[in-house]
């Protein structure tokens, strides 16, 4: 596995009580600016609305779900679209000046790279119907639900983990 | 100033959409930071060997909370105007089991 371990003088994570009241500040300042919070799932629902708006426009504007999505002027009048495309950005530099950017496909010794990404595709499918089903993913229903203490949200919350733990074992292959 | 302040038009949406590029840094940067760039990180603590993510979390969310109660309470937020997520029990659980199932398998 290679680029394991990172270069010497690479800064580690920040403590994860400061790192948490960071985010925390910016999920109250977005709170105070926009009245709702942070998300990421959302956006994904965005750009499948407008994919398949883009391939078969009649059966978008049928679809009594993806309609909602579809009455904003363009793509970059979504909030949440131009919040995602910050967080890439964002992440991106917060690599580059930890100096941590790489390519890697992070696994565990016991796995190979095809199986480890059939996977990722089978946990993508998985946390994107999650998402639509919840109505929001560990960003929207776990942090800034969780921050307005939204009861659904604290259930999701709950069942996430419960989840997680659940099958952590089946997959145990893939990070050990 | 009283928020919140896009739905009070004390700011236009218009700054509201340059508004989400800078929370988006913000969010990306902090995340990073934090180690939510590895997906190892962001498993380990499924298999009890680093917690550290869960503690970033639920300091962030309990932040965010007792941050929007302190401006409530001396006005600078009218509270009722925030989006709460809505309550539907079962979608949410069996959101929230698949979300989890989803994670430890892709590592996000």
């Amino acid at each position: 596995m290679e680029a394991k371990n990172p270069a010497r003088g690479v800064p580690r994570y920040w403590s994860p009580y400061i790192a948490g009241f960071a985010i925390g500040i910016t999920l109250l300042l977005t709170y105070y600016v926009m009245g709702h919070g942070l998300g990421a799932s959302g956006a994904y629902t965005q750009l499948s609305a407008r994919m398949l708006q883009a391939e078969a426009p009649r059966h978008a504007a049928k679809n009594v779900y993806l309609k909602n999505y579809l009455q904003l002027g363009s793509l970059f009048h979504s909030w949440m679209i131009i919040e995602m495309f910050g967080v890439l950005l964002g992440g991106f530099l917060g690599a580059l000046t930890a100096r941590r950017f790489h390519f890697e496909i992070e696994r565990g010794p016991k796995i190979g790279e095809v199986d480890r990404l059939l996977f990722a595709l089978g946990g993508g499918i998985s946390v994107g119907f999650g998402s639509r089903l919840a109505q929001g993913c560990t960003s929207g229903q776990a942090l800034s639900g969780g921050a307005v203490l939204a009861v659904g949200s604290w259930l999701f919350t709950l069942a996430f983990f419960l989840g997680g733990y659940m099958f952590a074992w089946l997959v145990r292959r893939e990070w050990q | 100033m009283n928020g919140p302040l896009v739905p009070n038009e004390i700011l236009t949406p218009e700054i509201g959409l340059v508004f989400a590029l800078v929370a988006g840094l913000l969010f990306g940067f902090f995340l990073e930071r934090a180690g939510f760039g590895s997906a190892r990180k962001l498993t380990a603590m499924f298999y009890f060997r680093d917690f550290a993510l869960l503690r970033v979390m639920f300091t962030a969310v309990v932040v965010g909370a007792v941050g929007l109660l302190l401006l409530g309470a001396v006005g600078q937020i009218d509270l009722s105007m925030l989006a709460i997520p809505g309550t539907y029990l079962w979608p949410q659980a069996v959101g929230g089991l698949l979300i989890g199932l989803g994670f430890v398998m892709g590592g996000y």
